[in-house]
């Protein structure tokens, strides 16, 4: 109970507490029998409620399933490509691989009097919606010393599932020279190196190194995390490296779908954090995305995986109890995976603080997100998350935050803050260091914020053995570096449009001289 | 000892990490227990597989009250729990997150804290914070 009056004048000035379900405590939907849980002031049964997650579950996926939308109001589901699913071994993905299987994949087709398909095997009604499907698992215990490596215990879950196709992957595979070949089907890729500051952090100016070899995989990940300047990004970055590791496992074997099991309460902290750490851009692909790899200039565009969240009306709460009511095992993440720090975890707490009294405003958060788009067209997909970039960033940037203090009155008014506060505040000259060696046009707003954004309590402690560059997954140099100039001799870099039409303007016959 | 209820727990989602990976529980609560849950005048528990052994004594002092779920939060933080207390108990009841379901049913149906215990009662902790 809170209090909601003047205390000095009224002595029980307490607001009741809002029950949590209506006057009843029947079935909302049967209407016959005693409830069993109550989901957002809504009360169920047990025997009602597995049946209306599917039904949510269905709604959310099925109108993405066909490549294109028919007359028909209940068109026939086909997918043009294989199915591939994300999973975590938590509470969502493993309810994803038990419903996708038990309504898509169990072979429930009718059959006939001597026990085969009715109508055949090849009757269009026993074709499965997707021909296969693949469940893709990312190690993480790479980046953590002493993590323990679970792959053999997902492997088990997957296991169970016949129909499911086994593909683990590792956080490491994303420094992996083979593994790219093996995706994308190109011979050698160069990995692009960036250029680190004494503290042994990424610069602001992200510049391109000279290459560094003689690292394995997973030394070349823990580098990059370590040049990492705060918590946030360190677990930011792992979200995004198995993101990006999954969208190209998917794509490369033929899926036009890939699920994530992210519940309305994930989803509602993903995109409160993502959106915290600069990622407004991307809300919608946060929700919903239709992706596919660049393709090089003159190559044909390849075929666009759908990324869905069938599980985005589902809370966290229903996932939990739809799990222990269907006996679905949930093996959970590792401590230490659990234990990151970080605006991701501080939105948790948030969040799932919020849901328990206010269960309602959790899907709030979910379906105002819904509405927003961005108001310009992308100019690109970001080199390091893969999704579209916003043009004009460093303008921008350059508009509404003060990023360096070359001025000396500026300097000077700076010297009382303590060094080591001060290492985030740039008070030296400007590079003169050309702009055709960065990497910074290359990259979104969220994920140059990330990898450079320090932490206003103060710089991290360098790590011992600070090298002078870190690498990049490698997927960053996955297309024409050199018809960018981000790599090779530098003289040869993508020219803006704009610039393109000043050198050209004279040369242009205006509409108007046309129509005359 | 005549008048002690055993309650069976169940932890799941992976909450039975913080309570020494045990899935399985069961407890000896005696009928009575004191109103500000104070559990020193322990029960003991066991896991299932063995049979629970008795519990020491009644408080014998102070206001008393019947044996509810409130109660058995504190008694399972102050003698089964293993590691991390803030990350099973919150403000006095259960954090965000875990849900606590009564006999198969949700605790928000059944006066959640101030359910009062009865023999045999099947109590399931489940942690919803293991994400997608």
């Amino acid at each position: 109970m809170s209090s909601c009056g003047n205390p000095a004048a009224e002595e029980q000035a307490l607001m009741p507490r809002r029950l949590k379900f209506g006057n009843s405590k029947d079935c909302v939907r049967c209407r016959l029998k005693p409830g069993n849980i109550v989901i957002r002031h809504a009360v169920y049964c047990k025997e009602c409620f597995t049946p209306i997650v599917d039904m949510k579950f269905r709604k959310v996926l099925e109108p993405s399933v066909n490549a294109r939308v028919g007359t028909s109001k209940r068109p026939k589901l086909k997918a043009s490509g294989n199915l591939c699913l994300g999973f975590s071994g938590g509470l969502g993905s493993s309810i994803l691989l038990d419903i996708v299987h038990n309504t898509y994949f169990s072979g429930r087709t009718p059959l006939d009097d001597s026990g085969k398909p009715r109508g055949g095997t090849n009757h269009p009604r026993n074709a499965s919606v997707w021909p296969s499907c693949i469940v893709c698992y990312v190690e993480a215990c790479g980046a953590f010393a002493g993590m323990q490596d679970r792959t053999e215990d997902i492997r088990s879950v997957v296991e169970r599932y016949p129909s499911f196709d086994f593909v683990p992957l590792r956080i490491e595979d994303a420094f992996d020279g083979s593994w790219w070949t093996k995706v994308s089907g190109l011979k050698s890729t160069p990995q692009v190196w960036l250029e680190l500051s004494k503290e042994g952090l990424l610069t602001d100016d992200l510049h391109v190194a000279s290459q560094v070899t003689g690292l394995t995989p997973v030394e070349a990940m823990r580098s990059y995390l370590s040049s990492l300047p705060t918590q946030t990004a360190i677990s930011s970055a792992l979200q995004n490296l198995a993101r990006v590791l999954i969208l190209h496992t998917a794509h490369s074997r033929g899926s036009s779908h890939l699920l994530f099991g992210t519940s309305l309460t994930s989803l509602s902290i993903s995109l409160l954090s993502s959106i915290s750490q600069g990622g407004g851009y991307t809300i919608r692909e946060e929700l919903q995305e239709e992706w596919a790899p660049v393709a090089a200039s003159g190559s044909k565009p390849s075929n666009v995986l759908r990324v869905i969240r069938p599980l985005r009306d589902v809370t966290a709460k229903e996932c939990a109890v739809y799990a222990w009511w269907n006996n679905i095992s949930v093996i959970g993440r590792d401590k230490q995976r659990r234990a990151i720090i970080g605006i991701v975890a501080l939105t948790k707490n948030f969040v799932v603080g919020l849901e328990k009294d206010y269960p309602s405003t959790v899907s709030t958060i979910a379906r105002t997100c819904e509405k927003l788009e961005p108001k310009d067209a992308p100019s690109g997909q970001c080199r390091l998350c893969k999704r579209p970039m916003q043009s004009a960033i460093q303008e921008w940037k350059g508009r509404i935050s003060i990023r360096s203090y070359s001025d000396d009155k500026l300097a000077a008014d700076l010297a009382h803050i303590p060094s080591p506060c001060r290492g985030n505040l740039d008070t030296s000259i400007p590079s003169q260091v050309p702009p055709i060696l960065a990497l910074t046009d290359f990259l979104c707003y969220s994920c140059h914020t990330t990898l450079t954004s320090r932490s206003s309590r103060g710089v991290k402690q360098p790590a011992p053995g600070v090298s002078s560059a870190t690498p990049l997954p490698i997927w960053v140099a996955d297309r024409g570096l050199y018809e960018d100039g981000l790599m090779g001799d530098g003289a040869r870099r993508k020219i803006p449009e704009e610039e393109m039409l000043d050198t050209v303007a004279e040369f242009l016959i205006d509409n108007q001289d046309c129509e005359e | 000892m005549a008048g002690t209820m055993m309650i069976k727990i169940v932890f799941s989602g992976g909450l039975e990490l913080l309570f020494g990976n045990e899935r399985n529980q069961s407890v000896l609560i005696p009928p009575f227990v004191p109103s500000d849950n104070s559990t020193h005048s322990s029960l003991s528990s066991s896991s299932e597989s063995s049979t629970p052994s008795s519990y020491n004594d009644t408080p014998s002092t102070g206001e008393t009250k019947a044996a509810d779920l409130e109660y058995l939060i504190y008694h399972l933080r102050d003698h089964l729990l293993k590691e991390r207390p803030e990350l099973f108990m919150e403000n006095g009841t259960i954090r965000p997150g875990i849900l606590v379901l009564i006999n198969n049913t949700d605790w928000e149906l059944e006066g959640e804290g101030s359910y009062q215990l009865c023999n045999n009662d099947e109590i399931v902790f489940i942690s919803t914070l293991h994400g997608g």
